[in-house]
């Protein structure tokens, strides 16, 4: 699905968009194997964005920092997403750079947030985290 | 009018078609009356298991599909592209082709008991106004407003039956915007929820009326069931505890406990069969290993919702009425209406979630009627608890982050302190608002899809506008210190409130069916669903519902 480079741009990438704290971050909690899931499922035909998207970013940090995006420091690599959202990029994307940004966060918040049963939110971290108490 | 039964022998002596709220009235009132009955149904028996507590594929949340059907393959429909204001589903030409859980599609659940297998029950008497709304305040250009040919009396002893017999808990004496309750609800409200009282102190600081919210489900033991375990996650699933009081576990038990009645499941209405004379005499079906077969009967009752109802009834064509069953004036299918929800969210400043489900619990019709300048109305009440996934995209503040630190730090300080208050508004019908059929798009058993087009009238939009600012006064006056949220722009709307496809009324030229729910060119075929409703109150019609099929079927009964 993804190759080894896509594999380590997407985890950095997921965790500056739900960073750890003193609770985890999206790789951690599962989001990875969320979208792993839905991307050969329901999000199948997103497939190629994501890869050429992924392949953009990595293009826009070393354009603008010199190294690939899972290379540069977790400051760099949340300002290089604003100008991104802003639709402000230096490399050549072969994909709208900011609506398909929106949409790898909303995949992200789904895996984090839904239930355990997605794949993401692992043990239910999430739910913990915001107080979401389930019983029954 | 007499039901006259036919001369050669029928299978049973009466079809229903489809087991939600309508169809399992219907089929435990004739069951228990020693009519030999046949429940169809084309979803399947779900159990809880099944119904599963998929926060992304759900009633309530259908991102990538739902929960109790239909299954979101094999099932299209058609879409006018003005029917809604974004492009949903794929492109067809000029139209919209839309899979079920998509927006614009108009779903209600399909398996045993539909839509009451994973609603939240709420239970409410229409208003006496809301039977009269043309009286009340003339029709709009443009727009269908017509009375019921019968009013909240008729209904009154029917919605008494439901409360006592399907099981609804509530507080008649809140109940202030009605006519004096004669008989109290059989169990006590809910426990109020720590959100809720915040709430009501908001109206109590308003002047607005407030109510406890009548539901369909246990408070307490009841029924032989259990009462309820105050879960979280109740509207859009089905109940862990069985408190939760729909078809499949009231209605659907009665019937098939007579030993009258039998339920197949997972079976397709494709056409209702009548005789060379255009008389209805059972009805073909497709099952789920493709065989066709016509059962026949007495008596058919269309029980379908809304917009299936008048598929079937435009797909059976008869030499007598070649553009469909009962469609000889032109009206099957038209005036569609389900329910505007105007609200607003806001961000109170100490936690509001106990964890108390289901969660909404007190509402204000303070604005149903009377409101200077608008036509009808519609209630306001607090919200069911918002699973976090829902928070994240129905009530996020548009204006916070959505990524970064900052935004899970928003979602980690806020999710308790978040909470929206919605509720219904009465539609004003419009003829253009309209179920037809795409004979072009076939559905996986052949049969020809729903087509929909049009939208609400403008007058519905500009009442969900009014309701949309008394949202955003009741969540400043309940302590939020921030709120949020747009009004509904103009749209096709139904979804799982459906109404009005095949109205009630006396004059066969603007109505389809007669005001016992008889369509008028047939004596034997009669509809227990939304479909008769004239108008839809501001209200969840299903108590409405479930009391009309009881008086209809009553009715077929005593005049057998």
């Amino acid at each position: 699905m993804f190759d080894s480079q896509q594999l380590k741009c997407l985890r950095a990438l997921l965790d500056v968009i739900i960073p750890e704290d003193d609770f985890p971050g999206a790789w951690e909690a599962g989001v990875g194997d969320y979208l792993r899931r839905q991307l050969a499922g329901d999000l199948a035909k997103l497939l190629p964005a994501y890869q050429t998207w992924l392949a953009n970013l990595d293009d826009e940090a070393r354009a603008v920092y010199g190294a690939d995006f899972a290379g540069i420091n977790p400051q760099q690599q949340a300002a290089l997403l604003s100008r991104i959202e802003q639709g402000a990029v230096e490399a050549v994307w072969q994909i709208e750079p900011a609506p398909f940004f929106r949409e790898i966060v909303e995949h992200c918040a789904e895996g984090y947030y839904s239930d355990p049963g997605n794949g993401g939110n692992r043990d239910g971290v999430a739910w913990r985290m915001i107080g979401f108490e389930v019983s029954g | 009018m007499k039901v006259a039964v036919s001369t050669r022998h029928s299978d049973y002596d009466a079809i229903v078609i489809g087991s939600g709220a309508g169809g399992g009235v219907a089929a435990a009132v004739l069951a228990e009356a020693g009519k030999s009955v046949l429940l169809l149904e084309r979803g399947r028996d779900l159990s809880f298991e099944a119904v599963g507590r998929d926060h992304l594929r759900n009633q309530r949340m259908a991102v990538y599909g739902h929960n109790a059907g239909p299954d979101i393959d094999g099932n299209p429909r058609t879409l006018e592209a003005d029917s809604f204001p974004i492009p949903v589903g794929e492109a067809l030409g000029d139209l919209r082709l839309l899979r079920p859980h998509e927006p614009g599609y108009q779903n209600n659940a399909a398996c045993v008991g539909s839509g009451t297998r994973v609603y939240a029950g709420q239970a409410w008497r229409f208003m006496p106004q809301d039977f009269r709304m043309a009286s009340e305040y003339g029709v709009p250009e443009g727009s269908s407003l017509a009375d019921w040919p019968i009013g909240y009396e008729d209904l009154l002893p029917y919605y008494e039956k439901v409360e006592w017999e399907i099981g609804i808990c509530g507080d008649h004496r809140t109940m202030t915007h009605l006519p004096t309750y004669d008989k109290p609800y059989p169990m006590p409200a809910l426990p109020l929820p720590h959100k809720s009282g915040i709430h009501k102190r908001g109206l109590e600081q308003l002047g607005w009326q407030w109510l406890r919210v009548p539901r369909l489900i246990n408070s307490m033991p009841y029924n032989d069931r259990p009462g309820c375990i105050n879960c979280q996650q109740c509207v859009g699933f089905a109940c862990p505890a069985d408190a939760k009081n729909g078809s499949h576990n009231t209605t659907v038990p009665r019937a098939l406990r007579s030993g009258n009645c039998t339920l197949r499941a997972e079976v397709m209405a494709e056409r209702l069969a009548c005789s060379a004379g255009g008389r209805v005499i059972g009805v073909t079906i497709i099952d789920a290993a493709g065989q066709r077969q016509t059962l026949t009967a007495d008596v058919v009752v269309l029980s379908c919702g809304a917009v299936e109802t008048a598929r079937l009834l435009l797909n059976s064509a008869t030499l007598q009425e070649p553009s469909g069953i009962g469609n000889g004036g032109n009206q099957v299918g038209r005036n569609l209406q389900g329910h505007y929800y105007p609200g607003a969210a806001g961000l109170f400043p100490d936690v509001m979630f106990d964890g108390v489900g289901p969660g909404c619990s007190i509402a204000t019709c303070q604005f149903n009627h009377g409101n200077d300048g608008i036509i009808g109305g519609g209630f306001l009440g607090d919200e069911d608890i918002v699973t976090p996934v829902t928070m994240w995209k129905r009530f996020y503040p548009p204006d916070a982050p959505r990524w970064g630190i900052e935004a899970k730090r928003f979602m980690r300080d806020n999710y308790r302190r978040i909470n929206d208050v919605t509720g219904p508004v009465q539609e004003i019908p419009s003829p253009q608002a309209r179920v037809s059929v795409n004979p072009k798009v076939k559905d996986k058993y052949g049969i020809p899809v729903v087509h929909l087009s049009g939208a609400t009238h403008p007058e519905t939009v500009r009442t969900a506008q009014f309701m949309h600012e008394r949202a955003k006064e009741w969540l400043r006056a309940s302590g939020a210190i921030k709120v949020w949220g747009r009004p509904p722009p103009r749209y096709l709307s139904g979804g799982q409130h459906q109404a009005g496809s095949c109205r009630m009324g006396e004059d066969p030229a603007i109505s389809v069916v007669d005001p016992f729910c008889r369509v008028h060119s047939h004596d034997n075929l009669f509809i227990a669903d939304g479909s008769p409703h004239v108008t839809n109150g501001g209200f969840n019609p299903v108590e409405t519902i479930m009391a009309l099929a009881w008086r209809t079927t009553e009715n077929i009964v005593a005049k057998w």
